[in-house]
């Protein structure tokens, strides 16, 4: 039941595709390209865990993010983190206490953007597990290059040349910034601009969430 | 009376404070807490400090190692941070090996100094491929209030700003390494990153900006680590992470944005004047 | 986003239509739906849907199932526990199943029930906050359908395969009791029962409703007739 979806538009982002219930096995699952980059996410939830890490008011996250190599670094601890706090911000998990729920990230392909990918596969997967969310979220990279322009989706080369880079996440209620991950130095008006810039793409992507449900809603 | 309220309606004991435009310890909402420093108060480490931000204190201490760099970049040195946030420091933690969230905040806080480049990696190679300083920078956390890595920078930046690296004589042919302690001059340091840390409360009808947060207020705003986090470099920002808590608006990003560049300043002068009143106390 | 009813729906979306219908009577949300302040959000991702007068949900893929009261589920015992059982209904924590709830138990007459054996019962009590209670008796102490189901096969599925199979416009059931006997429980967390005379016809009647979950109505009565003839064929 492989549904895919290509976009190309004036307002170019790489083409996206998506297939839901990747793996069987899980309670949601999602793999997700981006151009040429690749993650799939599995959820799995709201299930027991132990009381140590229970909550008695909402249920608790737990991501693992597992790179293409398998060995665990800081890196990675702090990819978890931003994703846990990302996806905290979009699951309702007031709903669900003394629960947890995970999520488990493999890396598959990476040329450039990848924390992005990961981050919109996530919710893809939440969206598929049928959790509910108070909103669902977008998340774009953009990379300052040499000459300070910025380049929305850098690809790998742009990436190893480029001045900074930033990951922006936004909501799709107020479309308000949800996540900021940057690297490297900026000033502040192209800070400003970037983040502008990410903020119309988003739109992009909130529509092809849509056109992926919508697909799916054929069927269910 | 309060505590008891504050225990009943957690919520409801702190919404009441920001409807009135308040924080619960007294401050504004853009009040920053009092800063104290002290440079080179350990005698064991090369360079120290120790910070309070408010309750929050960090201790930072930079031990020198030499070590051959590594093959890949023969002219670079290395500049190796670690975090502690031992139980002492907050009742969050429990003892044994480092949690999550220190791990979290040492990369971010290492980031932030590999992202302003204040350090030129090169200035610490001694000879290409075959010797280099290696900069041991350990940051103990002995009470955690909130705004974690705003201490944890101030302490880092002027611990590297003291430090003072000893002159190192190679020789090529028999390999003898001679370290000569009495000559030493000091890091160079490239401008001078400051974070600052803010967090966004979501009241029914308005976002509200919280500069330099306690503990406190970092969870009722969603979560241990601040919500938003600006570094700036001298006018350059080098890194905003957000991460967790209620969104954040379009102005309350410029607002933080520009409170940022004040406390950026009012940071900088704090180091400054610390750095030179420790000058004169050596020079006596 | 504004939304309607049919639409396809995201979580954080938002009906107006809903509100200005509560302005005038009561409405039932159901599942995905959440009311915030004044506004109904969106909490699930699918199709909203509508049923007359004023009950609206939004028809979502799950596959976790989440308890919740007065639906019949399919669980297994997995422990003896004084005077209750703890029942396994895929749910985040097990259900307890007090054995006086069964037709006919008193303190002295308990229930023949073992660790491992599949139940067909219904929620007492489902919230957030507590754990779900099980009972196999109806408010008049009777059965019913209720209880232990013996013999037979257990299968786990989606959550919409249950719903689509418990329709009553869906053609599988009504299309596959004319072909041979079998006996069949649908709970509603996941989990299908069936019996049949043989192996064969159990694989037959579990591989007919697996397959249905992606077909639509006129394909599911196609499906069927070719299991059936095929069963016919192979077993003559």
């Amino acid at each position: 039941m492989g549904i895919e979806e290509e976009k190309p538009k004036a307002f170019q982002l790489k083409p996206m595709k998506c297939e839901f219930n990747f793996l069987s096995k899980s309670d949601g699952s999602a793999i997700l390209s981006q151009g040429d980059t690749v993650a799939v996410v599995s959820v799995n939830g709201p299930l027991d865990i132990k009381s140590t890490s229970q909550s008695i008011e909402k249920s608790t996250l737990e991501v693992l993010y597992c790179t293409k190599g398998g060995k665990p670094s800081v890196a990675d601890r702090y990819k978890e983190n931003v994703i846990r706090q990302t996806c905290e911000a979009a699951v309702l998990g007031s709903l669900y206490p003394r629960t947890g729920i995970t999520v488990t990230i493999q890396e598959l392909e990476d040329f450039g953007g990848l924390l992005s990918c990961c981050l919109n596969c996530t919710c893809l997967a939440l969206l598929n597990s049928g959790v509910s969310m108070r909103c669902t979220y977008a998340a774009i990279t953009c990379a300052i290059d040499e000459s300070g322009d910025i380049v929305l989706e850098p690809s790998k080369q742009h990436l190893d040349t480029a001045r900074a880079t930033m990951t922006f996440v936004f909501d799709s209620r107020e479309k308000n910034l949800v996540t900021s991950v940057t690297e490297g130095v900026f000033s502040e008006d192209t800070y400003k601009e970037a983040l502008a810039r990410c903020h119309a793409a988003s739109d992009l992507v909130f529509n092809f969430y849509r056109e992926i449900i919508r697909k799916y809603a054929n069927v269910i | 009376m309060a505590e008891i309220y504050k225990l009943i309606h957690p919520l409801k004991y702190f919404n009441d404070y920001i409807s009135r435009e308040i924080r619960p310890d007294g401050r504004k909402f853009h009040e920053c807490r009092n800063i104290k420093l002290n440079v080179n108060s350990l005698k064991t480490a090369e360079a120290s400090a120790v910070v309070k931000c408010g309750n929050t204190t960090v201790v930072c201490g930079i031990q020198l190692e030499l070590a051959s760099p590594k093959a890949e970049e023969p002219d670079f040195g290395y500049l190796v941070t670690n975090l502690e946030l031992p139980a002492l420091c907050s009742s969050k933690y429990r003892p044994g090996p480092p949690s999550d969230h220190a791990q979290v905040t040492n990369y971010l806080v290492s980031n932030i100094i590999v992202n302003s480049k204040c350090i030129d990696l090169k200035d610490l190679c001694i000879v290409p491929d075959k010797l280099a300083w290696v900069l041991y920078c350990d940051m103990v956390c002995l009470d955690n209030d909130g705004s974690l890595v705003d201490a944890c920078i101030i302490a880092l930046i002027s611990s590297l700003k003291t430090l003072r690296l000893p002159t190192v004589t190679y020789d090529a042919e028999t390999e003898d390494i001679n370290v000569d302690p009495d000559i030493r001059t000091p890091l160079k340091v490239y401008g001078l990153p400051v974070a600052t840390s803010f967090s966004v409360y979501k009241l029914p009808e308005r976002d509200i900006l919280i500069t330099d947060p306690s503990i406190y207020e970092e969870e009722m705003c969603g979560g241990i680590g601040s919500n938003f986090i600006v570094c700036s470099n001298q006018s350059l920002l080098c890194g905003t992470q957000k991460f967790g808590g209620s969104n954040l608006p379009p102005e309350s990003q410029e607002e933080a944005l520009k409170i940022s560049r004040d406390r950026a300043n009012v940071v900088e002068k704090v180091i400054e004047t610390c750095l030179a009143n420790n000058c004169e106390i050596n020079e006596i | 986003m504004k939304v309607s009813i049919d639409d396809v729906v995201l979580p954080g979306d938002y009906c107006e239509d809903i509100v200005n219908a509560g302005e005038k009577s009561k409405v039932i949300l159901g599942p995905g739906l959440r009311k915030e302040i004044d506004k109904v959000y969106i909490t699930k991702s699918g199709v909203l849907r509508k049923r007359a007068p004023n009950t609206y949900w939004v028809d979502s893929y799950q596959k976790r199932y989440v308890p919740s009261r007065a639906e019949n589920v399919i669980g297994v015992v997995v422990q003896k526990a004084g005077d209750t059982f703890r029942v396994d209904v895929g749910g985040s924590c097990t259900a307890t199943l007090s054995y006086l709830s069964f037709e006919g138990a008193t303190k002295k007459n308990r229930p023949e029930v073992q660790v491992g054996d599949v139940l067909y019962a219904k929620m007492l009590i489902a919230s957030k906050d507590m754990e779900p209670e099980l009972v196999c008796v109806d408010s008049h102490g009777k059965k019913g359908r209720l209880g232990v189901l013996n013999d037979g096969f257990v299968f786990k599925c989606s959550l919409n395969l249950v719903r689509k199979v418990l329709s009553p416009n869906c053609p599988l059931l009504n299309s596959l009791k004319n072909e041979w006997p079998f006996e069949l429980a649908v709970g509603m967390n996941g989990r299908i029962w069936i019996k049949a005379k043989t192996m064969r016809e159990t694989i037959a009647v579990g591989n007919a409703i697996l397959g249905c979950e992606y077909l639509s109505d006129s394909e599911i009565k196609s499906m069927c007739t070719n299991i059936a003839s095929l069963l016919a064929g192979h077993v003559s």
